[in-house]
């Protein structure tokens, strides 16, 4: 039986689709056999992401019609053998997914896969719901703002009464909150909120803080998701994260101003000269 | 919720109960001036909170003066951001007037909340009373109702969060959402909490909103939060 994550926000653009992209490659690379799904019909980011825009053949609203196979929509990744990404869908019809399809493709899909990873599109409405229904954990991806955060506990939220586990009465999915476009600079200056401020709020355990980083356009550019930039201070974040997810006890990082004491030195040396 | 597909299609309407504090603008004495200058006044002091407020008009106090002009009232109401949605208590006469112009008459001739306790219905305080507890974090969006009891909370309550209670509250989370506690006009009720940083307290349908809060004592310890001469005290236990 696969364990499926839903990567969740509510609002828009605060960094779902990239995190849903490192996130199954971090796992798959670990050996786990990962499908990643794209939930965001009509918009289709993540095979962009991934690199794989131009094999776009079939894709998920195409299986759940009956219009294609799972195994003829699955592309396989570039890099990693035991990666595959099901695309979403060009079509305007938002009702498209329907839940009977939904649970049909993941039932296939938990027969020879470790991990099912669903990008779940912004907003609290159908597709967003949809995406969020059979999951066993979610990673509600926050940037340190006020509207981020409480649409991110808004999340939180229908995560406990609308999910397939909570209207059976199962264990609740477990809950990682993922703090994104992190800027330690921003925070200091009073411009964001700190980690501690939105963990306040929140209330769930930390997977990670991803900094803002002009490593992830570069990545998005490329088409190799930024978790394979193993330089990058944003690849090396989503690593840390996946190493979390899985059990591990890695410290965090990247929360503290980067090169504040090089500059406080330099601070005192200028007040010395003058 | 999300229900088979087939469902999904067919359905248009979703009935969903719904609590939501009405303001109910009590009417003492029919004089336009008097009304408009008040109300402009009240505007004035709590600007975002009045914005587009749904209001009821309550005419107990002026049930003898026979009909009422109901369409200069909407104006008035709606150049003040207020937006009438209907009327409670008066005459039949008066009833008849608002119903012509379209407004509903929503409890007809039920008193206003505080007479309402004034008359003793006392039969729950011998009795052992249930009281609702909820462990987990009620979110933004959520809201929960602890109809003919108390409402014990022990996790945090969200800003965009919504207690309700016809008894008292009581919420050991830190609280920044709304809390009406005695919503079905108890002025006995009680909301104790800990730190308090709530966007609205509510008690009986008197309520503070957080910028009348922000001179409430700060300090460690509980706060109880009661009614007292119609005006809600905040103190520190
Ligand atoms: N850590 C980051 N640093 C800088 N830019 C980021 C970061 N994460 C996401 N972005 C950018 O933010 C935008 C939205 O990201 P995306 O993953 O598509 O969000 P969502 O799927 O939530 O809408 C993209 O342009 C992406 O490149
Ligand atoms: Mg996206």
């Amino acid at each position: 039986m696969a364990k499926i994550i839903v990567i969740t926000s509510g609002k828009g653009g605060v960094g779902k689709t990239t995190t849903s992209a490192s996130f199954a490659v971090g796992l798959a690379s670990r050996g786990y056999k990962t499908a990643v799904i794209d939930f965001d019909i009509g918009l289709r980011n993540l095979d962009l992401i991934m690199g794989c825009e131009r094999r776009v053949v079939y894709d998920f609203v195409n299986v759940i019609r009956n219009e294609a196979n799972l195994n003829q929509a699955l592309i396989r990744d570039k890099h990693i053998r035991d990666l595959f990404i099901l695309p979403a869908s060009q079509t305007r019809d938002k009702d498209a997914l329907t839940l009977e399809g939904v649970s049909t493709v993941l039932e296939e899909l938990s027969k020879t896969f470790d991990y099912i990873v669903c990008d779940s599109p912004a907003g609290i409405e159908r597709g967003a719901q949809l995406a969020m229904y059979f999951a066993d954990s979610a990673i509600v991806v926050t940037n340190p703002e006020v509207s981020s955060v409480r649409d991110s506990d808004r999340m939180l939220g229908m995560l406990s009464s609308k999910t397939k586990r909570a209207e059976e009465g199962r264990d609740p999915l477990t809950e990682h909150l993922l703090l994104t476009r992190y800027s330690p600079k921003r925070v200091a200056r009073g411009d964001m909120l700190s980690l501690s401020d939105v963990n306040e709020i929140l209330a769930i355990p930390l997977l990670g803080v991803i900094p803002e980083s002009q490593a992830v356009l570069r990545a998005s550019n490329s088409g190799d998701p930024v978790i394979l930039d193993k330089e990058s201070d944003a690849g090396q974040a989503y690593l840390d994260a996946v190493a979390r997810f899985l059990g591990e006890n890695v410290p965090h990082r990247f929360i503290e101003e980067k090169g504040n004491w090089l500059k406080r030195l330099l601070r005192f040396k200028e007040k010395e000269i003058s | 919720m999300i229900t088979s597909s087939a469902r999904v299609e067919k359905a248009c309407l979703q009935f969903k109960a719904s609590f939501l504090p009405i303001t109910v603008l009590q009417i003492t004495c029919y004089d336009w001036e008097g009304i408009e200058q008040q109300l402009l006044d009240t505007v004035h002091n709590a600007p975002p909170f009045f914005i587009n407020l749904p209001v009821i008009i309550d005419l107990d106090k002026i049930k003898t003066l026979g009909t009422l002009n109901f369409i200069k009232l909407k104006e008035i109401l709606l150049t003040n951001k207020m937006t009438l949605i209907g009327i409670r208590g008066g005459s039949d006469e008066q009833h008849l007037a608002a119903a012509m112009v379209g407004l509903p008459i929503l409890i007809a001739g039920k008193s206003s909340a505080p007479e309402a306790v004034q008359q003793p219905k006392q039969k729950e305080d011998s009795a052992v009373r249930l009281t609702k507890l909820v462990t987990t974090p009620i979110r933004s969006g959520m809201q929960v109702y602890a109809k003919e009891s108390d409402l014990i909370v022990t996790a945090a309550v969200s800003q965009g969060a919504e207690l309700l209670a016809d008894g008292n509250i009581h919420i050991y989370g830190p609280l920044r959402g709304r809390v009406l506690a005695g919503v079905q006009g108890n002025l006995q009720s009680r909301i104790f909490c800990r730190a308090l940083d709530a966007e609205l307290v509510s008690i009986a349908g008197y309520y503070l909103t957080k910028e009348d809060m922000l001179q409430s004592p700060t300090g460690d310890g509980m706060r109880q939060i009661y009614l007292e001469n119609e005006q809600i005290r905040i103190e520190i236990l």
